[in-house]
C-alpha cells in the first residue's frame, strides 16, 4: 500500500505560509495514496506559476513546463504513454489566460489528464496582477481602477464544451478535495477540477473566510448526468459557490479512440524495418 | 540524341494543373526519362494564374528553365504572360484564335481544350486534353500515357477512367497534324530511379527515423509533410494530431519526445516563430524533437505558395539565450530523406531539438531521384532505464558529465523518478537561483557541441581546387551545379559547394575548400546572403559576391551564370 509519506519530498517548499496550495498538496498526496498509485506511476504537468511548482514538492515524474502550456505537454505525453496517470498542475492565469486556447481544444479532444486548476484569482508569481477568474472591478496595482473584464468561467466553459467531469473544490476543504481528485484521476476522460483558494499576499478580496462565507456542497439530489442542471450550477444565480461533482459523464477518450493504441502504448512499439521497407517500395509506379 | 525540353502548363487554379503536370511527369519516368516538375501557384483555391513547368530530359537534370520549347495555356491569360519566354521556334497550344500571336517568333496552334473536354464527358477533363496533346506533340505513344491514367486513377470508378483515357485520344487526335521541332523517338527504357517530391521524401526520412507522433498546425508549404505522413500512418505505429496552433504542436510533440517516442512538427517560418517558445524548452529540457521549416517568402504572411531560404540566420539563432541545435538543410529528396533520419538519430542522441530547412520549391517539386531509399535496419534507442542505473531511487536526469549527455530515462518506466523542469535546474531537475549550478548547466548544455560538431559532414564539393567556386545550400544545390557545369563549358574555372549540415557549422572543412579558392560567390534566395555571412563569421572567409533572388521564384541555371559572368567581367 502506498502511503502519503511515500510522496514527500525533501525539496524546500517556495510558498507563502498560509497559501492554499499547501491544503491542495495535502489533498494530492491523499489522494494518491488512497487511489494506491506510487510515484513513479504519475506524471504531473505543470506550466508556470506557483501552482505550477507543486511537482517539485512532491514524489513524482514530472515536466515542469511553460506559462500556458502544460495542456499541450501533457496531451502529447499521454498519447506516447496512455498507460501514465496524468495530472496536470496549473492556475487560473496559466490555464484560463495564456493556456485558454489549449483549455478549450483539450477538452475537445477528452484527452483522459486530470486537471487540477489552482484558482486563486490573481497572479501570484508576478506580484498581484488581475488574473482571468479576477472579478469585475477588483482593484490591484496593475488595475487601480478595477478590472474592466467580466470574470472567466472555466466551469461554464467547460461544460459546454463537453467535457466529461467537471468539478470544484475549496483548498480549505482538504477531504472533499481528495475525493474530487480520486474521482477526477478515476474519471476516463478529460477531468476539471477548478480548486479556489485564497491568495494571503495578493488577493485582499477572496479571502478564505470571504470562500467560507460562500461555499456549500452540492445538494445531494443533483443530477452529475445532466449537462444543464451542471450548467445552471456554474452559472450561478445567488452569492453562493458550489463545491462538488457539477457533471460526470464518460465518453472515449481521444486514446480510447485510435485503434493502434488499443493493445499498448506508443513507446512499447518496436521498430520494425519490413513495414517501413513496404512503404518504401509501394510507391507510384 | 541529346532531349532537354522545357514544357510549361498554366491555367486558373481549379483546372487541375497540377494533375496534368503529375501524370506528365510519370509518363516521362515510365519511358525512362529523367524530369522534374515545377509547380508555380498563387495562395487561392479558384481562378488566378497557376502553371506547372516541365523539364525532360534523357539526362539527369535538378533545376529548373526559363526558355520554354513548348506552351501549353488553358486560358489565355497563361499565353499572355508566358509567351516571351517560347524560344525561337516554340510551339503554344492555345485555347483561342488570337490575332496578337500572328507575328510571333513562335507558332500558336488553337485546341479547344474545354470544348473537347465535354466531348470526353465533362469540361473539366480540359487538363487531361492538355496532357494527351502535349504528349503527342512530343512524341509520346499513347499506350504509355493510357498506362499512366489507369495507374492513376486506378482507386477512382471506372467511368472516370474511361472519361480521361477519352479525353487523352482526343487530345492526341488534337495535336496530330501539328509539327514540333523538337519532337524525339521515345525509347523506351526501364525507369530511372523514383519520382518524387521533396514533402514525401521528408515524411519517408521521419519513418525512417522511427518517428511515432507528429503533431501541426496547417501552413503552406510543410503541410504536404504532413498530408504524406497521414497516407502512411495506418500501417505503422504514429500518431498524427492536428493541434490548435502551432505552440500546442509544437509542446505536444515535446511531451510526447518526453515520454519516449521520437516526434516531429512541420510548418513554415510563421509557425516557426509561434514555435520559438518551444524550442527553447526542448532546449533546457533536453528534450530531443525534430522540426521541419519549409520556407516561404515573409515577413508574416509574405508570400504563402512561393519559395525562400531567408530563416537560416532565424532557425540558427531562435529562441532567448544560447543553446545547441543542430541545424540541416538538404538540396534534394534524397538528402531530405537521409538528413530527416539522420535528425532524428541525432537529435535524440544528443538530447537536442533538430531543425530541417527545406522550402516550397524543394517541398513542392518533382524530382528523380536514383539513390536508394533504404530503411534502417534497426533503431538505436538513447536512453535507459533502472537496470542502467546504479541508484534508482537517487536517479539525476541532469547528471552533469564532461559530454554534457546525461543519462534519460523516461517517465512511468521504471521506480527512477524523471523530472525536468524549464526554470534552470539542478541535477535532480529542481528549480535552482544558485549560481555555480547555473554555471554547470550552462556548460553542461554546451558542452555537447564538441561531439556535435564531430557529426557534421562536410561540404559536397564539385571540381574541387577551381578558382572560382559557386557555393549553396538547401533547395539551390541543382540550380547551383547546373551553373557550374555550365561555366566550366563556357571556359571558366569553376566548382560547387553544397552545404547540408549547417549548424553546427562545419568550419574547419568549409574554410579548408573556400581558403584554397581564388574567389568564391554564394547562391541564395534570400536578400542579404545569410549563408555568406555566415561563412564569414564561421570561417572568417569574405565571399567575393553573392547571386540572390527573394522574389519568391525558383532561381534556375541560366540565372546564376548570367550574374556570374556580368560579375566577372
Amino acid at each position: 500500500m502506498v502511503s502519503t509519506n511515500d510522496y514527500h519530498s525533501d525539496y524546500p517548499n517556495h510558498w507563502c505560509p498560509g497559501c492554499g496550495n499547501f491544503g491542495i498538496l495535502d489533498a494530492m498526496k491523499s489522494a494518491l495514496a488512497a487511489l494506491d498509485l506510487p510515484p513513479e506511476k504519475i506524471l504531473i504537468v505543470s506550466g508556470i506559476g506557483q501552482a505550477a511548482k507543486t511537482p517539485h514538492f512532491l514524489q513524482c515524474n514530472c515536466f515542469h513546463s511553460l506559462h500556458g502550456r502544460a495542456l499541450p505537454i501533457a496531451t502529447g505525453a499521454k498519447i506516447a504513454n496512455h498507460h501514465m496517470t496524468v495530472l496536470v498542475s496549473t492556475g487560473d492565469g496559466d490555464c484560463y489566460g495564456e493556456g485558454g486556447n489549449h483549455f478549450m481544444h483539450a477538452i475537445r479532444r477528452n484527452i483522459d489528464v486530470t486537471v487540477l486548476a489552482h484558482n486563486n484569482s490573481v497572479y501570484g508569481l508576478t506580484k498581484g496582477q488581475a488574473s482571468p477568474t479576477s472579478m469585475e472591478g477588483m482593484q490591484t496595482k496593475m488595475q487601480p481602477g478595477g478590472v474592466i473584464a467580466g470574470a472567466f468561467n472555466p466551469l461554464a466553459v467547460a461544460l459546454s464544451l463537453g467535457a466529461g467531469f467537471v468539478a470544484r473544490g475549496f483548498s480549505g476543504e482538504g477531504d472533499q478535495l481528495s475525493n474530487l481528485i480520486q474521482a477526477g484521476i478515476r474519471h476516463r476522460g478529460f477531468a476539471l477540477i477548478d480548486i479556489l483558494q485564497p491568495c494571503v499576499s495578493f488577493n485582499r478580496v477572496n479571502t478564505h473566510k470571504w470562500y467560507k462565507d460562500r461555499i456549500a456542497p452540492i445538494e445531494e439530489n443533483h443530477d452529475e448526468t445532466d449537462l444543464i442542471a451542471a450548467l445552471r450550477l456554474a452559472l450561478g444565480t445567488d452569492d453562493r459557490i458550489p463545491t462538488g461533482i457539477y457533471h460526470r459523464r464518460e465518453s472515449p477518450s481521444y486514446t480510447d479512440r485510435i485503434d493502434k493504441l488499443n493493445d499498448k502504448p506508443l513507446t512499447d512499439h518496436q521498430y520494425r524495418p519490413e513495414l517501413l521497407k513496404a512503404l518504401l517500395t509501394d510507391g507510384y509506379p | 540524341m541529346t532531349v532537354d525540353i522545357s514544357v510549361l502548363i498554366g491555367g486558373e487554379a481549379g483546372q487541375g494543373i497540377q494533375t496534368v503536370g503529375l501524370l506528365m511527369a510519370r509518363t516521362c519516368h515510365r519511358a525512362g526519362l529523367y524530369v522534374m516538375a515545377v509547380n508555380d501557384f498563387e495562395s487561392r483555391i479558384r481562378g488566378g494564374h497557376s502553371f506547372i513547368q516541365l523539364r525532360i530530359s534523357d539526362r539527369p537534370v535538378h533545376g529548373p528553365t526559363r526558355k520554354l520549347h513548348m506552351m501549353v495555356a488553358l486560358d489565355e491569360r497563361t499565353y499572355g504572360l508566358h509567351q516571351p519566354e517560347l524560344t525561337e521556334g516554340g510551339l503554344a497550344l492555345i485555347p483561342k484564335d488570337n490575332a496578337d500571336t500572328m507575328a510571333q517568333h513562335h507558332r500558336c496552334k488553337m485546341v479547344d481544350f474545354e470544348g473537347v473536354a465535354k466531348k470526353a464527358g465533362s469540361s473539366i477533363l480540359a487538363n487531361t486534353v492538355a496532357a494527351g496533346a502535349c504528349l503527342s506533340l512530343l512524341g509520346a505513344p499513347f499506350d504509355l500515357f493510357e498506362n499512366v491514367l489507369k495507374l492513376t486513377f486506378n482507386q477512382v470508378e471506372e467511368k472516370r477512367l474511361a472519361q480521361n483515357v477519352q479525353a487523352a485520344q482526343y487530345g492526341y487526335a488534337a495535336a496530330e497534324d501539328e509539327p514540333f521541332k523538337w519532337s524525339w523517338r521515345w525509347a523506351m527504357t526501364s525507369p530511372k530511379g523514383r519520382l518524387i517530391d521533396g514533402a514525401h521524401a521528408v515524411a519517408f526520412g521521419a519513418l525512417a527515423g522511427d518517428c511515432r507522433f507528429s503533431a501541426f498546425y496547417p501552413m503552406s508549404p510543410a503541410t504536404g509533410i504532413i498530408q504524406r505522413l497521414v497516407d502512411m500512418a495506418p500501417t505503422v505505429p504514429l500518431v498524427i494530431e492536428q493541434a490548435e496552433d502551432e505552440i500546442a504542436a509544437v509542446n505536444m510533440v515535446i511531451g510526447a519526445a518526453f515520454a519516449g517516442v521520437r516526434a516531429m512538427t512541420a510548418t513554415s517560418g510563421g509557425g516557426f516563430s509561434l514555435m520559438t517558445e518551444g524550442l527553447g524548452l526542448a532546449a533546457i529540457t533536453e528534450t530531443p524533437i525534430v522540426i521541419v521549416n519549409a520556407q516561404r517568402p515573409g515577413p508574416a504572411t509574405g508570400l504563402p505558395t512561393r519559395t525562400a531560404q531567408a530563416d537560416l540566420q532565424f532557425v540558427i539563432h531562435a529562441s532567448q539565450d544560447e543553446f545547441p541545435r543542430f541545424v540541416f538543410a538538404p538540396g534534394t529528396p534524397f538528402e531530405a530523406f537521409s538528413v530527416t533520419a539522420r535528425a532524428f538519430e541525432l537529435s535524440e542522441r544528443f538530447q537536442v531539438p533538430a531543425i530541417i530547412l527545406v522550402d516550397q520549391y524543394l517541398n513542392d517539386s518533382l524530382f528523380v531521384a536514383e539513390e536508394p531509399f533504404e530503411a534502417p535496419e534497426a533503431v538505436t534507442p538513447f536512453t535507459v532505464t533502472d537496470d542502467d542505473l546504479d541508484d534508482v531511487k537517487h536517479y539525476r536526469r541532469y547528471e552533469l558529465k564532461d559530454s554534457g549527455i546525461s543519462p534519460r530515462a523516461l517517465p512511468c518506466n521504471g521506480r527512477a523518478l524523471v523530472k525536468v523542469c524549464s526554470d534552470e535546474h539542478d541535477e535532480e531537475g529542481h528549480i535552482t537561483e544558485d549560481a555555480e549550478i547555473r554555471d554547470a548547466m550552462v556548460e553542461k548544455r554546451q558542452a555537447k557541441y564538441v561531439a556535435m560538431r564531430r557529426q557534421m559532414r562536410p561540404p559536397e564539393v564539385i571540381h574541387a581546387g577551381s578558382d572560382i567556386l559557386l557555393v549553396s545550400w538547401g533547395s539551390m544545390r541543382g540550380a547551383m551545379e547546373e551553373a557550374v557545369n555550365q561555366l566550366r563549358a563556357d571556359g571558366i574555372n569553376c566548382g560547387g559547394v553544397h552545404v547540408v549540415d549547417v549548424w553546427p557549422f562545419p568550419d574547419a572543412a568549409v574554410g579548408e575548400i573556400l581558403g584554397k579558392a581564388r574567389q568564391f560567390f554564394v547562391v541564395e534566395q534570400n536578400r542579404s546572403a545569410q549563408l555568406g555571412q555566415l561563412i564569414r563569421q564561421q570561417t572568417g572567409c569574405q565571399y567575393t559576391d553573392a547571386v540572390l533572388k527573394y522574389n519568391g521564384r525558383p532561381m534556375c541555371a541560366g540565372e546564376i551564370t548570367t550574374a556570374i559572368k556580368t560579375k566577372l567581367r
